[in-house]
């Protein structure tokens, strides 16, 4: 099944190191559309990174930072980036731990000023 | 979570004096939603107003609202209530020393060590009394030879743990214990005020969200969360003893410096804890 945002994900997860790339709703972390690799739960991921987009954006707003543009999260066996901050929707990415963040950033943002 | 909230929200309609609305209120405190969370915790309130547990969650509310007048005397009836209510005590101690208050948080904060609140109070109070200065000759850490920051020293400046890894005036950096409490290095906001415990206290919430979603996503233990604001870019990192190490620099700073600066400064907090900074043995 194909959506407005199905080029969009496919240019994301083409990236080397790109496990899933998702649009999720940030305010109850539901599946917009989704490009996983097979064995991905995109639910689970489209909740707990909505959750914590939201958490980093309520906490840098409180801290009178402004809002969150992009969000990388390294853990041992990968990371997690995510850009948001047009409207509801957050773009997030699971990658590998060794995949080059700065290029996936770069297609993110680009991801975003076409969502907008 | 949204099942619980559903679940708990159609008890709710249909007995309006049921104390679901402590569950339905504090998983909307969670989620985010301040506002609905106060709305249900205040009309559970005026049909539970001996509820201890009740007057505890508007308090915690209010914190989250940055209303520390509404926190502090929901928490002194808590302890009307229930005198030996730790969480009211606990929440008593960071209200005061949001308010400079040192020498009530420092009382509150005894009371709830001694209570058994656990080792994140006993840290909470080692830093009130940094902060008043009334930190005792004998607690503190000897002096290494050289070999660590000189941070072990009655009238060190905790302040400046990390001032010579920072670049320009636009970087600083913190280290939060675990319950957000500063413990060393300083925040300076654009007007040259000091903003640590506030900026401290919101930024240390998300590393508990954090530790949930890799922990749910299983990719292992959480090294690092970058985040570009429009103000800022920020960057934290876990360090020993459930301590936070948070940087932050002006927007123009490139994420790779900002990165490096953060494992320095998360270095540095790792050494000055394991040669007896924040008063461990």
């Amino acid at each position: 099944m194909t959506s407005p945002f199905t080029p969009l994900l496919e240019s994301l997860t083409r990236q080397r190191g790109v496990r899933a790339s998702l649009i999720v709703s940030e305010s109850d972390g539901l599946v917009v559309d989704a490009n996983l690799r097979f064995g991905q739960d995109g639910e689970r991921v489209a909740a707990l990174a909505a959750s914590m987009y939201r958490k980093a954006r309520l906490s840098a707003t409180a801290a009178h930072l402004g809002a969150v543009a992009f969000l990388q999260l390294d853990a041992e066996r990968g990371r997690i980036c995510a850009v948001g901050g047009r409207g509801e929707l957050v773009i997030v990415v699971v990658a590998d731990p060794a995949a080059n963040v700065g290029l996936i950033r770069v297609e993110l943002l680009k991801a975003l000023e076409t969502l907008a | 979570m949204s099942d619980d909230i559903r679940r708990w929200s159609d008890e709710l309609a249909r007995d309006p004096s049921s104390l679901v609305f402590l569950q339905l209120s504090e998983a909307l405190r969670r989620q985010g939603q301040v506002e609905m969370a106060l709305k249900i915790a205040l009309r559970g309130l005026e049909r539970h107003q001996r509820n201890a547990d009740a007057h505890d969650l508007v308090a915690r509310i209010a914190v989250d609202r940055r209303d520390f007048q509404r926190a502090f005397d929901e928490w002194e009836t808590v302890l009307r209530l229930a005198p030996q209510h730790v969480g009211a005590m606990k929440g008593l101690g960071y209200v005061s020393f949001q308010q400079g208050r040192f020498d009530d948080a420092e009382k509150y904060l005894a009371k709830a060590a001694a209570g058994g609140a656990g080792a994140a109070v006993t840290n909470a109070l080692e830093t009130v009394r940094r902060s008043s200065g009334s930190f005792g000759e004998a607690s503190l850490p000897a002096e290494e030879n050289g070999s660590a920051p000189s941070t072990g020293s009655r009238g060190a400046d905790l302040n400046d743990l990390f001032a010579d890894l920072l670049l320009d005036d636009g970087q600083t950096a913190l280290l939060l214990d675990a319950s957000g409490y500063v413990m060393a290095g300083v925040y300076l906001d654009g007007d040259a005020r000091d903003v640590s415990q506030d900026v401290g206290a919101q930024l240390s919430g998300i590393s508990e969200e954090v530790r949930r979603s890799t922990r749910h996503l299983d990719i292992g233990a959480w090294k690092s969360i970058t985040f570009e604001t429009h103000a800022a870019v920020v960057a934290m990192a876990p360090s020993a003893d459930d301590t936070l190490v948070v940087v932050a620099a002006s927007r123009a700073t490139p994420l790779g410096l900002l990165r490096r600066l953060l494992d320095r400064c998360a270095e540095r907090a790792g050494d000055w804890l394991a040669h007896g900074g924040g008063g461990r043995q």
